[in-house]
């Protein structure tokens, strides 16, 4: 099978898709002739022209709001923010309007759209432009949440998304946008809410959201050679959660850590940890822990960076002292 | 609109009630009226009946017929046909929320909490999954220790207390040792464990087999579990015993003319069909008459003396002591009074008592001259005052004429009146024996009214 980027994998996704579907449009600063800034609109300008690849001022709240309306109206935006920290300007738009519209008319109007945007931390990218946001997403109803950590989900995830009727955040770690892996020449599809169990195990169960998910197969390959078993699980999707399969492998294990480079409080895995400890109460043999960057706006000092972020080896402790529990 | 069913309360001082079995099944549709289900509480087996009309729901986790239950525990739930039972009803909401998220469900339906047996583990902390793990495979963690951080037993403590327990070892035994040991009956395994690294001979089983039956090892013994019956029991006798000022008089009577009046009584063609009065009948009939004359001596609930004379008569029954209630014995005649008996003896032996007939004797009669007891001291049944035992009958050689020096062969018995002094003295206690005596001595004076 072919290898290709991640960011080369969503933009066959996109292209197929805007050949078929011409409702499908892209708005977003630098998207156009420029191919974006991480481009992933590259080579699109000339096949579709500017009718369909629109550059825009740096203005989101009003972009946002147009595309919002041109969903309503029938219409399948694509709203790239490049950098995902970028949609704060625009978070009324998203919240009160666009997460709502279909509730507020009783379903008479859909409102699909992608919000799609780089996050994460790395590269001195420093404290505008290192944002992953996603617990505020999955808490307001209305959105779905999807963050990739392959290739090949990223393609599949973004065809899903180009079908749907919703609002879908498809959120793309800088540190994976160049990340390459096997993706399949046709067309599918991967249904949200159901999650990837990246590696099988017996010992402790890792739930590894978006970059974590490499590191924890490493710390794990390094683990395994001291005897420890790790299953390690990307969910793919935050909203909806795949929370049987996790169950299900805490069933097994009885142990269960959740990685994630997003801060603690009020995160992803607070909320996993609530509907294990609530559901799974009985399978549980140690306290659910949780392994988080840590929580302060991001310094553009390099090795201060590096401090912040679990990396393999932090991880691979973590889930040691789970083990040890 | 489910109806409760919870284990009800038969006597006032009822705390717990063992649940019998049910009459009805989960499903099955039950009428105003019909019998639920059974209880076995203080030695009487109740039928606890339907008040409503409906179909009943055990739900899953209602205690196992055998189990002891508080009064008041839920067991069941009668509902309406189509109607979903309560614990239903809780399932299918988590079900449908667990995707939204569960805040509101558990405010509109607070979901009870599943009846599991709460274990207190002392100081020592033991995860969820490793309590669980411990129930599934039968281990008693009280006593283990924990590898868990916190010093807290965990998942595989459970599993290695569970592989340390002794697993059916190979017993080292020779072809002739295992044909003698299903021969004689010797459990090898057994054997093997006392001669730990030996290869069993014939010799060997065969040395067993005859130690067996000269001295039953206790450890073969079953240890017999203590029922509800003989809890009740053993409660009523230590209060008999304790909390009563306890003397017993022993008086031996003259019983020939007793023994004269029950076989003209047996050999009465007339009566053929209907119980032979026993002794105990007799003497219940005489005792009755005997407590009109000396009301001290007969005491119910109330603690007043005097009143009508129930008399509880002592059976001895598989489940242990019952003591069914003659009522109002001073009003009845002798065949009557037989024929009751012999109901309550019957049903008190197939346990069909019920508490009610179980209930408000004002004075009891225990008889065990069957077993060739002379005399003893009986207990008394409170809240009565007083209980006479009584011995076997036995042809003895007694002077009849002293200044003549006249000896008789007569039926000799004797009779023991405990007495609870607190209530009565010595002397009027003497006196209503001695009464007793004279009736059972001129059964005439009781006969004629």
């Amino acid at each position: 099978m072919r290898e290709m980027t991640f960011v080369e994998a969503t933009r066959e996704a996109l292209a197929a898709a805007m050949e078929i579907d011409p409702t499908i449009f892209v708005m977003g600063e630098g998207i156009g002739v420029r191919g974006g800034n991480f481009m992933t609109t590259l080579g699109l300008y000339e096949k579709f022209g500017p009718e369909r690849l629109r550059d825009t001022p740096i203005s989101e709240r009003g972009f946002v709001g147009l595309c919002t309306g041109a969903a309503m109206a029938g219409a399948r935006p694509v709203v790239d923010f490049m950098f995902v920290d970028f949609i704060l300007d625009a978070m009324g738009e998203l919240i009160n309007q666009m997460a709502k519209v279909q509730y507020m008319t009783s379903g008479r109007l859909k409102l699909p759209m992608i919000l799609r945007g780089a996050i994460g931390i790395g590269n001195s990218a420093a404290t505008h432009h290192s944002g992953s946001y996603y617990p505020t997403f999955v808490n307001v109803p209305g959105f779905r949440v999807v963050v990739p950590s392959t290739p090949h989900d990223a393609k599949g995830l973004f065809a899903t998304a180009l079908e749907g009727d919703d609002p879908v955040f498809f959120l793309e770690h800088k540190a994976l946008l160049y990340s390459k892996g096997p993706v399949p020449e046709e067309h599918y599809t991967i249904p949200f809410g159901q999650a990837r169990i990246a590696q099988a195990g017996r010992d402790v169960t890792v739930v590894a959201l978006s970059v974590m998910v490499k590191k924890t197969l490493e710390a794990a390959e390094a683990l395994a050679a001291e005897g420890l078993s790790v299953e390690v699980i990307d969910p793919r999707t935050l909203a909806p959660l795949d929370m049987p399969a996790i169950l299900q492998s805490v069933h097994k294990t009885g142990r269960l850590l959740i990685v994630d480079e997003w801060f603690g409080p009020c995160g992803i895995g607070a909320e996993i940890a609530a509907q294990v400890m609530d559901q799974a109460f009985d399978d549980l043999d140690a306290p659910v822990r949780r392994l988080n960057g840590a929580h302060t706006p991001t310094p553009y000092s390099p090795p201060l960076e590096a401090a912040l972020i679990p990396n393999v080896a932090a991880i691979a402790q973590a889930i040691r002292d789970l083990a040890a529990e | 609109m489910a109806v409760e069913i919870v284990m009800p309360r038969f006597g006032w001082t009822m705390e717990e009630g063992l649940l019998a079995e049910w009459t009805k099944k989960d499903g099955e549709a039950v009428a105003v009226g019909e019998v639920l289900f059974t209880v076995e509480s203080d030695k009487a087996l109740n039928e606890v009946e339907s008040f409503e009309t409906g179909v009943l729901r055990i739900p899953p986790g209602s205690p196992p017929p055998g189990s002891v239950v508080k009064v008041g525990a839920l067991l069941a739930y009668i509902v309406q046909p189509g109607e979903a039972a309560p614990f239903e009803a809780e399932a299918a909401v988590s079900l449908a929320v667990a995707v939204q998220g569960r805040e509101q469900a558990e405010a509109a339906h607070p979901a009870k909490p599943p009846a599991r047996s709460v274990e207190p583990v002392g100081k020592r902390a033991i995860s969820p999954r490793a309590r669980r793990v411990a129930a599934e495979l039968g281990v008693d963690f009280t006593q283990l220790g924990g590898s868990g951080h916190t010093g807290r037993i965990i998942e595989r403590d459970i599993r290695a207390a569970s592989a340390k327990r002794p697993a059916p070892a190979e017993v080292r035994a020779s072809p002739l040792a295992r044909r003698a040991a299903a021969e004689l009956g010797v459990n090898l395994e057994h054997l093997a464990a006392s001669r730990p690294g030996r290869r069993l001979e014939r010799a060997d089983v065969e040395a067993a087999a005859q130690a067996a039956t000269q001295a039953p090892s206790m450890a073969d013994r079953p240890s017999l579990p203590i029922t509800a019956a003989r809890r009740v029991i053993a409660e009523r006798m230590m209060a008999g015993a304790h909390t009563t000022a306890p003397v017993t008089l022993t008086t031996e009577v003259d019983a020939t003319e007793l023994v004269r009046l029950r076989a003209q009584l047996k050999n009465d063609p007339a009566a053929a069909a209907q119980p032979i009065p026993s002794y105990t009948d007799l003497m219940a009939k005489l005792v009755a008459h005997a407590l009109g004359e000396h009301p001290a001596l007969n005491a119910g609930l109330e603690g007043a003396a005097g009143g009508p004379v129930h008399i509880g008569l002592a059976v001895d029954t598989e489940r242990g002591l019952l003591v069914p209630v003659l009522r109002d014995v001073a009003t009845k005649g002798v065949r009557q009074i037989a024929q009751a008996a012999a109901a309550l003896i019957a049903r008190a032996r197939a346990g069909q008592l019920t508490a009610d007939e179980m209930r408000g004797s004002t004075f009891t009669l225990t008889n065990l001259g069957m077993y060739e007891i002379d005399a003893f001291t009986p207990i008394i049944n409170l809240p009565e005052c007083a209980i006479l035992g009584l011995g076997r009958i036995v042809a003895k050689q007694v002077v009849v004429d002293a200044a003549a020096e006249r000896v008789a062969i007569r039926q000799m018995m004797f009779v023991s009146l405990t007495f609870d002094h607190r209530r009565i003295d010595g002397a009027p206690a003497a006196r209503g024996l001695q009464r007793i005596k004279q009736l059972i001595e001129q059964p005439y004076l009781w006969l004629v009214t």
